[in-house]
């Protein structure tokens, strides 16, 4: 009975989390107007290496106060009863085909690794928890990946059968197709880069339940590292009665690989509180309760793993910062960042590449990087504007951003920041190299007092006639680097005008113009 | 002119003929209206001089029948708020949805293929609400719906266009007044850009050309021409609250050639300044002679 209440549970946070990431999403108006980003506002192992890696606290993660105490009190059941990749690890684990064999894989100690290490270097500033923990991740591989693929299957199908135009089924599909809209369907499909390997490395973690049940929460899941850490002194506690006769029914329908046949050796910190040995116990020894009195033993992860581990978060944060993107002056041309970003330090220490911001950008513009930000900044926004653009009135990234690694900007306050300066390739540019009128980026230039200006040549074309052609020009002090004018430059593939990062406001030394 | 038009014309003519004029003032009023190429209402709100500028060229009903699909195509290229001058106003285009829902039409369509994104230009612009209050089916633009038609102009030969407006009975054209840096001018005739897809930047290339060759192809019933708030500077976009000047003024008219020629006056320059309209009227599209058109002037 207990196990079903915790699968309703599961259920319900799932469809939440579901809901929250389809509300991810511009309507046109000026605020999202939905808490999408509170799960990872209440993920402590987020709240605790941010903390750390910036050294001050930024007050919304205190709603992670909730989960800690929680599993203060009552052991793992965030892993056991919320967790949306739990749940999603439990239904692929369906798929297992059911071995009664003893064998099971003992890497419970990986996972604290893990978390030893993204603690210790997030200590020294090196903030990489975004890369393994389950709700960035979860997130990160949804919008990058999955989504996409599912909106561009259902699209496909629904588009087919508008194209045969069938007098009734296409009606009846262009109806259905339209509710679908309304509801799970994005507006319009999205790309990103690296979706491929996004996609397989999340399908990948998901397969891994293959091999054993739940074997991310088990083996690799820092945040269920942390919260078994966590765990070890929780009041709620698992107590076998004299009427156990070591069947092992407990042990393999344990999710947490607690070794709950053995008793008193039960890893109370393995345990997700998921009820299943409770209920199945054909002898009914099984009861967890308020006793009061303390259970189990503590994983031993080992003294030299702990030592390694922390050795190794040490000397990532030298080894990932030896870059020369590092040096000062050095910009990365192409790293534009989301207006409102900080400066590319505390950007770093901050963004926990969880993949917001890319999701609801409304032009598609904002992509995850590779290594454009060096491989400490993998997978964090960058804005492409071949792809699209930033929208001048749109602030829903810093809406979106959970650790305000892009602050939340008023309209105002970001028509005045700058990500980056637009200049023109006159070699390309029609109007200058092919006597061909144009001005599209003049037209499309958002600022209220045009970036962009033009003047009127007379130039001679092929035929040694003389036409007139406005010439554009760029103001680099007006010009924000939206990009605008290089998503909608006619010249496609390699645009007549690209921008650049140089001149961003949030930078000290990428400056160009004499203030 | 079509059929249906020239036998009203013919029966209120021979109507007329048989009656003393001043004995019936209604078929008075609808001679004269028959006359007017242009209608120029002034006044507040928009909604009210929208009505008298359409009443001013017979009513609605002289243009849209009962049971018409009739395609609303306002401006919504940009993600601007009504005072900014970027888009119709919203108010015109609801006025517009009305009287066409009470002329008797079956379906109000709206849309257009915004610059800017497509959610924001609706949602900020406040068309969209307001169209879909006054009854209208607002849609955004299906990608699917573009087929490419054979325009066969001077300078478009063929481009993708959006189906929707040729699968209609009536088209009714709802532009605002707005400055632009390539045409100088952004009328009724370039608002057709909004039913162009592909690469649609291109047409600046030949942009006067193309935009006469559009509004040759697509035949609307009436221009009504949003010049309540228009952009002196800075345009098509704006965002300038400086750059905005309030005209509070409608100008509606069959002939879209016309309509423009009127459109440019209002800043301060001459019909045959604007590159469209004198393409326009070299081609017999309409015509540009404001001196020698019918121009009711109604203010409320």
């Amino acid at each position: 009975m207990l196990k079903n209440i915790r699968r309703l549970s599961q259920a319900f946070f799932l469809l939440i989390f579901l809901w929250l990431f389809l509300l991810t999403e511009s309507r046109g108006e000026n605020e999202l107007g939905y808490p999408v980003k509170v799960f990872l506002e209440a993920d402590p192992l987020i709240f605790i290496t941010t903390t750390l890696s910036t050294r001050a606290l930024y007050t919304p993660f205190l709603l992670s106060l909730l989960i800690i105490i929680a599993t203060a009190v009552l052991g793992r059941v965030f892993c056991g009863w919320v967790c949306p990749l739990g749940t999603l690890h439990n239904m692929a684990g369906t798929l297992k085909k059911k071995s009664l064999s003893k064998k099971s894989y003992n890497l419970y100690h990986w996972k604290y690794i893990i978390l030893i290490f993204l603690l210790v270097s997030s200590a020294f500033t090196l903030q990489l928890s975004g890369i393994l923990d389950p709700l960035a991740l979860l997130i990160r591989s949804l919008s990058l990946s999955i989504y996409p693929l599912f909106q561009y299957a259902t699209a496909g199908v629904f588009d087919a059968v508008y194209a045969w135009h069938l007098p009734v089924i296409t009606d009846f599909s262009e109806f259905i197709y339209g509710m679908l809209k309304k509801t799970v369907l994005s507006f319009h499909q999205p790309y990103f880069n690296q979706a491929v390997f996004t996609g397989l490395l999340f399908l990948g973690i998901l397969a891994l339940n293959l091999l054993e049940q739940r074997f991310w929460c088990k083996f690799l899941c820092p945040l269920g590292a942390l919260l078994g850490l966590f765990s070890r002194y929780a009041i709620l506690n698992r107590s076998v009665s004299e009427g156990c006769d070591g069947c092992g029914v407990c042990r393999r329908s344990c999710q947490g690989g607690a070794a709950p046949d053995k008793k008193d050796k039960w890893l109370k910190s393995e345990c997700m509180a998921c009820m299943n040995c409770d209920d199945l116990c054909p002898r009914n020894a099984v009861r967890f309760g308020f006793s009061g009195k303390p259970a189990g033993v503590a994983l031993d992860i080992g003294k030299r793993r702990v030592i390694g581990s922390m050795i190794a978060g040490l000397i990532a944060v030298p080894l990932l910062r030896i870059s020369p993107l590092k040096k000062a002056g050095a910009a990365e041309p192409r790293l534009i960042r989301p207006p409102g970003s900080l400066d590319e330090k505390a950007f770093l220490q901050r963004c926990i590449k969880c993949g917001e911001c890319m999701k609801v950008c409304i032009t598609g513009g904002l992509q995850p990087t590779l290594l454009e930000a060096d491989l400490e900044g993998i997978w964090s926004p960058v804005l492409v504007p071949r792809i699209g653009y930033c929208e001048y009135r749109c602030t829903l990234c810093g809406q979106v951003c959970p650790t305000a690694a892009i602050r939340k900007l008023s309209v105002e306050e970001k028509a005045s920041i700058r990500i980056g300066l637009a200049m023109i390739d006159k070699g390309r540019c029609l109007p200058f190299a092919h006597s061909t009128p144009c001005i599209v980026c003049e037209e499309v230039c958002p600022t209220p007092k045009k970036a962009i200006w033009f003047e009127e040549v007379r130039v001679r074309n092929r035929n040694d006639k003389t036409v007139t052609v406005k010439q554009p020009h760029v103001d680099l002090e007006l010009c924000v680097g939206c990009g605008i004018c290089e998503t909608k430059c006619p010249v496609l593939g390699l645009p007549a005008i690209t921008v650049t990062s140089i001149g961003e406001s949030r930078s000290k030394d990428n400056q160009l113009l004499l203030p | 002119m079509n059929r249906r038009d020239f036998l009203k014309s013919a029966m209120i003519g021979g109507a007329a003929l048989t009656v003393p004029m001043g004995l019936d003032p209604i078929l008075t009023a609808l001679v004269a209206a028959e006359k007017t190429d242009l209608a120029v209402a002034s006044g507040t709100p928009p909604d009210k001089i929208t009505r008298a500028a359409i009443d001013a060229l017979g009513g609605m009903k002289r243009f849209v029948s009962r049971g018409d699909v009739v395609v609303v195509k306002p401006n919504i290229g940009w993600d601007r708020t009504p005072e900014y001058a970027a888009n119709t106003n919203p108010d015109v285009v609801a006025a517009v949805v009305r009287l066409c829902l009470e002329a008797g039409a079956k379906t109000v369509k709206v849309f257009d293929h915004p610059v800017s994104n497509p959610r924001r230009a609706y949602k900020q612009s406040g068309i969209a609400d307001a169209a879909a209050a006054a009854g209208a089916a607002v849609s955004f633009i299906d990608d699917r719906k573009f087929k490419d038609m054979q325009i066969n102009g001077h300078s478009l030969k063929s481009w993708p266009l959006y189906t929707e407006v040729f699968e209609a009975d009536k088209v009714i054209n709802v532009p605002i007044a707005k400055t632009h840096g390539l045409s100088k001018l952004t009328l009724g005739m370039k608002n057709w850009m909004g039913v162009m897809g592909g690469s649609r930047g291109r047409i600046h290339q030949r942009v006067n050309e193309s935009i006469v060759d559009l509004a040759i192809f697509i035949k609307p019933v009436l221009t009504i021409l949003d010049a309540v708030r228009i952009l002196t500077d800075n345009g098509p976009q704006g965002g300038n609250l400086t750059d905005v000047k309030q005209l509070n003024m409608v100008i509606a008219g069959t002939d879209a050639v016309a309509v423009d020629a009127f459109g440019a006056t209002l800043f301060g320059m001459k019909p045959a300044e604007l590159g469209c309209v004198r393409i326009g009227h070299q081609l017999k599209l309409g015509s540009m002679d404001l001196e020698k058109m019918k121009i009711k002037r109604i203010t409320v």
